[in-house]
């Protein structure tokens, strides 16, 4: 075989490959798709079809409408998600530089500290973090699931803003303190703009983990659908209403617009934020 | 004169915030849940001084059947779903950087997305896959000739362990590939260039350098994937609920039940304390595993 004939058969078999993968991997969605554009109520009559036979745009009436209202969950989730980014990479940037530039006695313990926590089991600490919110007034509000949220996303963001910062050279601190500036204005103007990308993939992965996070939000909601988030509003359509699935299938569909947006538009930075801790050792 | 604060005050300073954070929402809770565990809590978490039982609940659950059942369970789903995991995930992320060059970026959004989705989303679609009558999974095995009509894939005692087992290894291999495609980054071309200069074949190329090269991204992957599966609880509760019975609960849907079901604060919490210490052990692993290999300012 000469060199040009393997190069089309590699192309060939990557082509096939790739069809392949993508059947594997998307055929849950498209199946979700396919059932959202049935006429509800015909989605329990055999036979199955793999290709659109009717392209009815009911399914989104009723979930978009007064029953269900699926664009409210996906506020609420835009919100816990934003103001959980945001309060993460606060609290996360200033422990890392700790971790990764500071002299610093406790350093190791503290790492240890913070890592330990992203390991535990959701269910260790769900009930009293029950209790603590209703102590707090937060039931049923959306604070209630910010606040947690935002401590839960530091372990994951922290490692990798630290990993950022322990990438660059020390040489930028030496000539900064050489010419006097103090350590907050160093931290503050030299080096966070430096880490912004890693500042960038842990946003965004702060922000698909919340988006996701189920367990503190089914707790914390107690049922109220005026403050529940995605996931919460999903499952309760599918105990709901005799379960119509046209109808949970487009609420599945509009509820992971954002998300797959998201992922498809900065995979580079999701792959490099996820993959840069493990890089490290 | 000016206020100079000394480094160390200013890393005190940092680290106070997201300390304080994760001593509130993380390590108080903890403690909380331990003392709840010697306590007997029906509808109440009162901690009254003849509610103390000590030890009691732990006895309790140990003496229990379904107890047994979903350690069991746990355990299986763990070491099943991480070795199906780790394999797709390898084959995924070995094709990203087979194919030809000009399908990668394709491939890696094909690998991302799964993973982007919420856990317990997946578990409705899966849910509505699985339909016995109209669902897609039932019929294809039909259409392959498999069996005569399609089976009870989440009332089938057997066959629903599997069924969560298939549905959550879906999004897992995702996130293993992702990990193991940054890991595969990090192995030098020039390694397999000179291999191929000597004549070795791709797959003797794949076990001699690709292999070992990726050895410690594989372990972290590994030890990630264990934590997540003992504590596993999304797919679970979404697909099945821990049914038909108590087959397909894990001690994670076993405690949430104890708690919010059944309002059994002292029970629940005792069931959170075995999942516990089952991932501590899966963690200690994890960090002596990482803690040679750090290499920030003075921690070398």
């Amino acid at each position: 075989m000469t060199r040009r004939q393997r190069d089309l058969w590699h192309k060939i078999l990557s082509v096939l490959v790739t069809i392949l993968l993508a059947a594997f991997g998307l055929f849950p969605l498209y199946w979700i798709l396919l059932t959202s554009f049935k006429t509800p109520g015909t989605e329990f009559r055999p036979p199955v079809t793999y290709w659109p036979v009717v392209f009815s745009l009911e399914a989104y009436k009723t979930i978009l409408g007064p029953d269900f209202q699926v664009q409210r969950a996906i506020l609420n989730s835009l919100i816990v998600s934003s103001c959980t980014t945001v309060g993460t990479l606060c609290l996360a940037s200033l422990a890392a530089y700790t971790i990764a530039r500071l002299k610093f006695r406790y350093k190791w313990s503290s790492l240890l500290f913070i890592q330990i926590a992203s390991m535990l089991p959701p269910i260790i600490v769900i009930a009293p973090t029950f209790l603590i919110i209703r102590w707090m007034g937060l039931l049923g509000k959306l604070p209630g699931l910010i606040i947690p949220n935002i401590v839960y996303n530091i372990p994951m963001s922290t490692w990798l803003v630290a990993s950022y910062f322990a990438g660059l050279p020390f040489e930028l601190e030496d000539a900064a303190k050489v010419d006097g500036s103090p350590p907050l204005k160093i931290f503050w103007q030299i080096m966070l703009p430096l880490t912004a990308p890693g500042l960038f993939s842990a946003g965004v992965i702060a922000f698909l983990g919340s988006w996701g996070e189920f367990m503190l939000a089914f707790t914390i909601t107690m049922g109220l659908p005026q403050v529940q988030t995605v996931p919460v509003a999903i499952l309760s359509y599918s105990v709901a209403f005799m379960q119509q699935w046209t109808w949970i299938s487009a609420g599945i569909v509009l509820s992971l617009i954002p998300v797959i947006a998201l992922v498809v538009i900065f995979q580079k930075w999701v792959v490099r934020g996820l993959t840069l801790g493990s890089a490290k050792y | 004169m000016k206020f100079e604060p000394r480094e160390h005050t200013i890393a005190i300073l940092f680290l106070v915030p997201a300390v304080i954070g994760l001593l509130i929402f993380y390590y108080y809770p903890i403690g909380y849940t331990f003392v709840l565990s010697t306590f007997s809590l029906d509808h109440t978490t009162d901690l009254t001084a003849n509610a103390f039982v000590g030890l009691r609940n732990y006895t309790n659950v140990l003496r229990s059947g379904p107890f047994w059942g979903s350690i069991r369970f746990t355990l299986f789903f763990t070491v099943v779903s991480v070795s199906l995991e780790l394999s797709f995930g390898m084959v995924l992320a070995l094709a990203t950087y087979w194919v030809w060059p000009r399908l990668t970026a394709l491939l890696r959004v094909i690998i991302i997305i799964p993973w982007a989705i919420p856990q317990i989303i997946e578990a409705s679609m899966w849910k509505w896959m699985y339909n016995t009558d109209v669902g897609l999974i039932g019929d294809l095995i039909v259409r392959l000739g498999l069996t005569d009509k399609p089976p009870l894939f989440l009332a089938d005692p057997a066959l629903a362990q599997w069924s969560v087992i298939a549905a959550y290894v879906w999004k897992g291999s995702a996130f293993a590939a992702i990990f193991l495609m940054g890991g595969l980054a990090l192995v030098p071309l020039e390694l397999h260039d000179a291999a191929k200069v000597d004549g070795a074949r791709a797959w003797r190329r794949f076990w001699t350098i690709t292999l070992p090269m990726l050895m410690p991204t594989l372990l972290v992957v590994l030890l990630f994937q264990t934590i997540d599966g003992i504590r596993v609880f999304d797919i679970v509760y979404g697909l099945t609920g821990g049914g038909p019975g108590t087959t397909t609960d894990t001690l994670s849907s076993f405690a949430y039940k104890y708690y919010f079901k059944f309002v059994q604060y002292g029970m629940g919490s005792a069931y959170a304390v075995v999942t516990f210490v089952l991932v501590l052990a899966a963690s200690i692993v994890y960090i002596r595993r990482v803690q040679p290999h750090f290499r920030f300012k003075g921690l070398e």
